[in-house]
């Protein structure tokens, strides 16, 4: 045990510091990511030594998931792709002129979330690994089928939803089905000349920021420049109206999402976004009353921000005791270990104790830092919305054009996928188009293709979507309660609006 | 253990920061190549083998040319277009046999490197590439594997189609071929993705054998018997004298010795009047247009690194295989080797 205390200075714990407060920043301005964040430092890992470097790549991984929270609350723009669910209750909040009391619940989430799955990773790892080699590519695809269910649920007018989501299911099938997944690499739903942009399809990130943040900003303009503040009526301090008591009655849903977003993070190839929005359909099905969900309710944040952050720990079952990432970042972080010689793989843990109480230490302590930093700054943060409109959507779209840029090393075609994306977010909201099925189905469509052609192509037919496993089972039964939940409320308000016209 | 010097420490992370970002160019450098350089990698994977032998080699290189050069990600179709698009030099490339391979196995966005690209020098052989089955499986070696598709067996290989998780495969394939004709198509193959894919293949029992590597699968071939997870190795591709010149440690806890047992002449994979072998080599690719000049300059600054002797250490620690040839060498050698798989390819169609 001395040898560990020996391993952790006063260097170690700076180093987790500067990197949750670099990774925040990554992950608040739109178009940059944890990955990205991650990906950029790896090479200190050199200079550093594997422990030190470590601890900056993990509070980089914390720092910038919670990051993302931020632009997605103030500026309805996803700073990484798995807080999108958390702009759909954060954005009307911060409309009220209730951001800063959005982003202190989402803040107090996202440090559960953290925690919890820190302390399921340290205390079940190997267990869990052991559980999650069981998900094979059968109930992989019903884990995503359960996510798109969410789309039933969360749209306004169930039909229109559904067809938004199918149509970004569409979106995402464009491209090739990559021979990197075990497709044949053709080209599809495009046209010849397309083909040397569109080899690898629309890449996520400028899809995303393209459809959230640049057609609200179409939006915006539409109704010209006005020359006041863009939140005249925002509660700032005292008037925020935070308090812990928010968190009363929401327990069962914060520990729910948490586990939901660990257990979506264990399971690799199960993108990171799928755990938000899986936790966001689980709050909008399970709990009392959600029908202010989608218009600014704080238990939305509670379900989107736990389960985000709780991915951490999640993804760094499998790469910890298995050698498999869990998601894209920990996909960089693999590069920290084989840069050093050291093997990630079943045995990983018993034979490195040390790193393993090094990495657990840096994890839990990344989330403290990541808290204060934010708890404590949100105040300042808040107060972006105060910048007048006009001056702060170029700054927007700017950073938003760099960052489609950037993603994927310097690809123009991005570029341009930001702005169609952005009028095409505009276009559909104007032909009453829903845009959060949409996402949702673009983000999950690829995935789930992989998957359900994987499972025909292994077992042959389509009885074994049923009979594979009981989980596959368990997964129906959710599926059956999640749509027949999403039916009976429609109907509900579908009922409560007659009554209402016929009043 | 004493303490590291806290400031120092920070300043060198902030200072590589700096560099990580991409900072001036380097104005010392005199020769041909100027300014900044970005090598893009045939693989999207920071985590993988050809990044870290990249970074390797990219390293030393920039050290000795005194230029400010970084490693990118990118995969192989946008690390082929930015090639295409820059003849100056200042983007050059680094990828393995795959490059070749996906041209070979017609995988779309490959094309004959050896008439687009200039072929640069060979740096390094990961010799990692593998076969492995679970450890109870009935099939004890290689021998058995393809001595029961000779008998009607059915055998399922979970591979990476297209490339260089195929080519072992194709082998096998063809060695059937030629010792019981008729009876290679009981070889299936199960196309899959990544290695987490290609496990979970073999977990599930829906593969019999399954393409892996040394680096990522050795810790599995120590999990005992009785674990769902346990699996064994049964063919190594690499030549023998390629594994003879790994650490004697080899790799996690499986010596050198241990590692022999899998490649000639223990385990062989026939294709006719020689033996199939296959080594993972590294190696830069050029614009066709770039000046001739920088070729032999990059030539002449490898030479030069690998005369010092201090990046073979550097290799062999994360289990590459030194193996520097200059650029006309180089493509030399890497047109044979590619029409020998050619050949096997031709072979089984």
């Amino acid at each position: 045990m001395l040898d560990i205390l020996s391993l952790l200075d006063i260097t170690f714990f700076l180093l987790a510091a500067l990197g949750a407060l670099v990774g925040i920043i990554f992950g608040a301005i739109p178009g940059m990511t944890a990955t990205m964040a991650v990906a950029v430092c790896l090479p200190l890992t050199y200079a550093l030594g594997l422990h030190h470097g470590l601890a900056l790549l993990l509070g980089l991984y914390v720092g910038g998931i919670s990051g993302g929270m931020v632009p997605a609350v103030l500026l309805n723009i996803p700073g990484t792709p798995s807080s999108i669910t958390t702009t759909f209750d954060g954005y009307p909040m911060a409309q009220r002129g209730e951001g800063e009391r959005a982003l202190r619940v989402c803040v107090v989430a996202s440090v559960v979330g953290g925690l919890v799955s820190a302390a399921i990773l340290f205390l079940f790892a190997p267990l869990l690994a052991e559980f999650s080699i069981k998900f094979s590519y059968v109930e992989k695809f019903l884990i995503i089928l359960l996510a798109l269910t969410v789309i039933a649920s969360m749209s306004r007018n169930m039909l229109v939803g559904i067809f938004s989501g199918v149509l970004g299911i569409w979106l995402s099938l464009i491209g090739t089905y990559s021979i990197s997944d075990g497709g044949n690499g053709k080209t599809r739903l495009m046209f010849d000349f397309l083909e040397p942009y569109l080899f690898e399809g629309f890449s996520l990130l400028p899809v995303l920021i393209g459809i959230f943040g640049i057609a609200t900003i179409l939006l915006e303009a539409e109704q010209g420049v006005k020359s006041g503040l863009s939140g005249k009526e925002i509660k700032i301090g005292k008037g925020g109206g935070f308090s812990f008591g928010i968190f009363r009655g929401r327990l069962t849903n914060l520990v729910r999402s948490s586990f939901i977003g660990t257990f979506v993070g264990m399971l690799p190839g199960v993108g990171g976004s799928a755990a938000s929005v899986l936790a966001y359909t689980q709050e909008k099905n399970l709990s009392r009353d959600s029908s202010e969900m989608g218009k600014g309710a704080p238990q939305g944040l509670i379900a989107s921000e736990s389960a985000n952050n709780a991915l951490t720990g999640g993804a760094l079952i499998p790469l910890l005791s298995l050698g498999i990432p869990g998601d894209s970042t920990t996909a960089v972080l693999i590069g920290a270990f084989t840069l050093q010689g050291i093997q990630v793989g079943p045995l990983f843990i018993p034979e490195n104790a040390d790193t393993w109480y090094v990495m657990m230490t840096a994890l839990v302590f990344a989330n403290g830092v990541m808290f204060f930093l934010m708890f404590y700054a949100i105040k300042h943060i808040a107060k972006v919305v105060l910048v007048p409109k006009y001056i702060l959507y170029p700054i927007i779209v700017m950073m938003c054009v760099v960052g489609a840029y950037a993603i994927n090393y310097g690809i123009m075609f991005d570029v341009w996928t930001l702005l169609i994306f952005g009028v095409l977010g505009y276009l559909i909201q104007k032909v009453g188009l829903e845009v959060a099925p949409l996402i949702i189905g673009f983000i999950l469509g690829g995935q789930a293709e992989v998957y359900f052609v994987k499972s025909l192509e292994s077992f042959g037919g389509y009885s074994i979507f049923f009979t594979k496993s009981p989980i596959a089972v368990v997964l129906w039964a959710l599926i059956a309660a999640s749509v027949t939940f999403s039916v009976v409320m429609g109907l509900k308000s579908h009922a409560k609006r007659r009554l209402e016209t016929s009043q | 253990m004493s303490m590291p010097n806290v400031p120092k420490t920070l300043g060198v992370s902030v200072l590589m920061a700096g560099m990580a970002f991409g900072s001036a160019a380097a104005m010392a450098a005199d020769g041909p190549l100027r300014g900044n350089v970005r090598v893009v990698i045939g693989s999207t994977s920071t985590g993988g083998d050809t990044y870290q032998n990249s970074s390797i080699v990219v390293d030393a290189l920039a050290e000795k040319l005194d230029l400010n050069m970084k490693v990118d990600a990118v995969g192989a179709s946008s690390a082929f277009r930015f090639l295409d698009r820059d003849p100056r030099g200042n983007t050059l490339m680094i990828f393995h046999d795959q490059s070749y391979l996906g041209y070979l196995y017609g995988v779309e966005g490959y094309d004959n490197i050896f008439e687009k690209y200039t072929i640069g020098p060979t740096v390094a052989i990961n010799p990692g590439n593998a076969y492995l089955v679970p450890k109870d499986s009935p099939y004890e070696n290689l021998d058995q594997v393809i001595a029961a598709v000779g008998d009607g067996e059915e055998v399922r290989v979970a591979i990476q189609p297209g490339g260089v998780s195929e080519i072992g495969f194709s082998a096998l394939k063809n060695a059937i071929a030629i010792e019981h004709p008729g009876m290679e198509d009981n070889l299936v193959a199960v196309n899959t993705g990544s290695q987490a894919d290609k496990n979970q293949q073999l977990f599930d029992d829906q593969a019999d054998l399954i393409n892996g590597t040394v680096q990522a699968n050795e810790q599995y071939t120590r999990l005992p018997a009785d674990d769902q997870k346990a699996m064994r190795f049964v063919w190594l591709t690499a030549r023998q004298g390629t594994i003879e010149q790994a650490p004697e440690d080899g790799l996690g806890q499986t010596s050198r010795e241990q590692l022999l047992e899998y490649v000639e002449p223990n385990v062989t994979v026939t294709m006719g009047d020689e033996n199939f072998t296959f080594d993972k080599e590294f190696f830069f690719l050029y614009n066709k247009d770039m000046d001739p000049a920088i070729v032999d300059q990059i030539d002449e600054a490898l030479g030069e690194i690998y005369a010092e002797g201090e990046i073979q250490e550097v290799q062999k620690n994360s289990f590459f295989i030194p193996n520097f040839k200059p650029s006309d060498e180089a493509a030399e050698y890497l047109e044979n080797k590619m029409s020998v798989y050619e050949g096997v390819i031709e072979n089984i169609q």
